[in-house]
């Protein structure tokens, strides 16, 4: 029958022009990293119809099936945990980079070593004026770099807190996001490109999620996931349809804690656990750094205490200060400057009260060699987070590539897909152009 | 569907991540044949940066203790300086001491003589009371007041500390300031403690006719005369063997000191050559790396459909 060959190639264009439209699709989106490449499956159409015994076959042609989208769950999953690990790694990475340059380059060991090299240059003739002045500034300026090291490091701890503010509002709109695709995907049909393209924002925002906590998500039939968040305890962030709102407060010392949905929780990954680690880090330095500052407050205050300035009175208080903020010098004049020891009347040359002094700086349980080991500690600390973070980052990157070699978008195949569905196009017109003719030779019968 | 695609955005992915290490790398080295540091940041290489931390520390004290010794030794010289001056000083006092005890030299010669000797005597005290460049007393040991003082009687008394205190001129080696004026000037004569002043003082007032028989009175000094040498000259033994010590720490301050910058170069300085040699190789490679993305990204069979 001519007719059904005309309802045959009819299908067959039908198909042929869906499934060119997909690739046309797919090449568009080829640089999107989140598409998963899509293709059409087809069914070929047979009508039979039955009267009695009398079974005959009606060819129909090509019946256009579902949209079906690449997916692999576990690679999905090997990219996820990957990218969260490497969050984690590179957020405490640059925050402890930024802590890192903040000690060295505030000049808090430079302070202490012109200090003492100034106390001992003082040695030589502790009664000359301009000596003891060079000494009083030294101490001047070691007590500002104590301060600005405290104010750089704030100002690192503050771009942390900052950031942990604003991935917190990320965090909840993603999660938001996510619930309410999980509310449309129940309701959207299987095979369709509308489907496919909210199973494409779904794993995106898993993704986005996955950046900034350790995720455990459960895919559920109908497409929909459900998102646990790894840590201690784990807490539910989004359960179908409903988000549980994320809230982070920061403590005095700066530290964070996490609720989610009211329940106090301990992140295990991603860039919000970094963060919180480096903030817990950070609160550490500080101590340290307040530790030193008291060091050099207290020596400095009781080497004065002991000794007598070259005016014969007793020393008065160096610093001033609880820590490394407030360290500030408050000796009045240079005079006062206890070089000699008690009892050694004005004037004296005598500097047993300074040598002692200095032999307590620069003593191994002193601020500057306590300086040093947290300045070694620190850096070490950084170079090993900067080597984690570059393994890191090669296996989150193969991860990647392994998702895009599964989901993404190979141009060659398309093109090879676009010549064959070309031909298949023509072929299905000239069937269309068969058809007619045999119809006309039909027709032309006399 | 194939299981096995070659992403077009995995392959974009992965060569602009190779391209954007080289470039880093290279920037990298830029950087440090520009400043000349090997570290920028501690945490590129804790362990030197810890190195560079203590060698800076050793230079900057090591500084210090190189002026510490520079004044020292001009403190030294001058103190040297001055006993040396006061050994010739008392020489002359010996000289005209002897003249004196000599019966040939009449009361006006020795008027004469006590007349000098007052002279030498005001000398000897002026020097006592030498000071530093910076003013420093000399001989005063940790006072800064005078080191010897005079009272009415013309009685002259120390001052001064007994200790003149040390300064530290290398890790470990601390010298003595210089010497008090009590080592200098003042000594034990018979049993009794006495001063080069109190010598000079007892035998001008003699020649000048505190004594009745003057030749004695100027016999009887010499000895007092010859202990007051003895010490001057034992103080400049003292000062100059401390000197010599001074010059000693200075050589190895020098030494030292080119020891630390060889080592701050060692751990901080970049290799130039080597620098430039691994910069030149980054280059090459970026390069290639550049033109064999144009040609691999453009085989694509889109390229190949007309």
């Amino acid at each position: 029958m001519p007719t059904a060959i005309f309802t045959i190639a009819r299908s067959g264009l039908t198909a042929t022009r869906r499934s060119l439209e997909l690739t046309a699709q797919n090449v568009a989106n080829a640089e999107n990293p989140d598409y998963s490449r899509r293709i059409l499956t087809q069914g070929e159409l047979v009508m039979t119809g039955n009267i009695g015994n009398n079974a005959q076959d009606s060819l129909g042609g090509v019946k256009p099936g579902v949209i079906e989208r690449a997916e692999s769950s576990l690679v999905q999953r090997q990219a996820r945990d990957s990218a969260s690990a490497l969050a984690a790694a590179e957020a405490e990475f640059f925050a402890m980079k930024e802590a890192e340059s903040a000690l060295e380059t505030s000049g808090v060991y430079t302070g202490l070593v012109d200090f003492e090299a100034a106390l001992t240059r003082l040695q030589n003739n502790p009664t000359e004026p301009a000596l003891r002045l060079s000494a009083l500034e030294a101490g001047r300026k070691m007590a500002g770099n104590f301060r600005i090291a405290n104010g750089t490091l704030a100002n690192a701890r503050g771009l942390v807190q900052a950031e942990t503010s604003a991935k917190t509002l990320t965090v909840n709109e993603r999660a938001a996001e996510l619930a309410k695709i999980n509310a449309d995907l129940v309701g959207a049909r299987e095979g369709t490109a509308g489907r496919a393209a909210l199973l494409d924002a779904r794993d995106k925002a898993l993704r986005g999620l996955a950046e900034e906590f350790g995720i455990n998500p459960t895919i559920n039939a109908n497409g929909t996931a459900d998102v646990m968040l790894n840590g201690a305890p784990p807490v539910a962030l989004v359960t179908g349809a409903v988000a549980q709102p994320l809230a982070t407060s920061f403590a005095a010392d700066g530290t964070v804690s996490f609720t989610v949905g009211g329940t106090p929780f301990v992140p295990a990954g991603g860039g919000m656990a970094g963060r919180a680690n480096a903030l817990a880090e950070m609160a550490d330095l500080q101590a340290s750094l307040d530790s030193l500052a008291v060091s050099a407050i207290t020596l400095s205050n009781t080497a004065q205490a002991n000794g007598v300035g070259n005016d014969g009175n007793p020393g008065a208080a160096f610093f001033s200060g609880t820590g490394a903020g407030s360290i500030t010098m408050v000796l009045a004049s240079a005079d006062g400057l206890a070089t000699a020891p008690a009892g050694a009347g004005p004037g004296s040359r005598d500097t047993a009260n300074l040598a002692a002094f200095i032999t307590a700086l620069g003593d191994p349980s002193g601020p500057i060699t306590g300086t040093d080991s947290l300045l070694l500690s620190l850096s070490s600390r950084v170079s090993a987070l900067e080597t984690r973070t570059e393994g890191l980052s090669v296996v989150a990157a193969s991860a990647e590539a392994e998702l895009l070699r599964e989901t993404g978008v190979d141009l060659d195949t398309e093109a090879a897909n676009l010549i064959r569905l070309q031909q298949a196009f023509e072929a299905n017109s000239r069937v269309i152009q068969v058809a007619a003719e045999l119809f006309d030779t039909v027709l032309e019968l006399r | 569907m194939g299981s096995i695609t070659n992403s077009a955005g995995s392959f974009f992915n992965r060569s602009l991540a190779q391209m954007a290490d080289l470039r880093a790398g290279i920037e990298r080295t830029r950087t440090q044949i520009a400043t000349g540091r090997k570290i920028e940041r501690g945490s590129q290489d804790p362990a030197a940066a810890a190195q560079l931390r203590s060698v800076s520390r050793r230079e900057a004290l090591a500084q210090v203790e190189g002026d510490n010794a520079a004044r020292l030794g001009q403190d030294l010289g001058a103190a040297a300086g001055e006993v040396q001056a006061v050994t010739e000083l008392l020489q002359r006092a010996r000289e005209l001491a002897v003249q004196a005890a000599s019966t040939a030299t009449g009361s006006d010669g020795r008027r004469a003589i006590a007349f000098e000797l007052e002279q030498l005597q005001q000398e000897l005290f002026t020097r006592s009371n030498a000071v530093s460049l910076t003013g420093e007393p000399l001989f005063a040991g940790q006072s800064t007041g005078t080191a010897f003082t005079r009272d009415a009687l013309g009685n002259v008394t120390y001052a001064g500390t007994p200790d003149s205190g040390a300064v530290p001129v290398a890790p470990g080696t601390e010298i003595e300031r210089g010497l008090p004026g009590n080592e200098v000037f003042e000594f034990d004569l018979g049993g009794t403690p006495s001063s080069a002043f109190a010598v000079l003082g007892t035998l001008v007032s003699a020649l000048q006719g505190g004594a009745p028989d003057p030749v004695a009175a100027a016999n009887a000094s010499l000895a007092g005369i010859d202990a007051a040498l003895d010490t001057t000259n034992r103080a400049v033994t003292i000062l100059g063997t401390r000197m010599a010590w001074v010059e000693q720490v200075e050589d190895q301050q020098a030494d030292r000191k080119v020891a630390l910058a060889e080592r701050r170069s060692r751990v901080g300085d970049t290799d130039i050559a080597d620098a430039i040699a691994r910069l030149q190789q980054s280059l090459t490679a970026l390069e290639a790396s550049q033109s064999a993305f144009a040609r691999v990204s453009s085989l694509t069979l889109f390229d190949a459909l007309r």
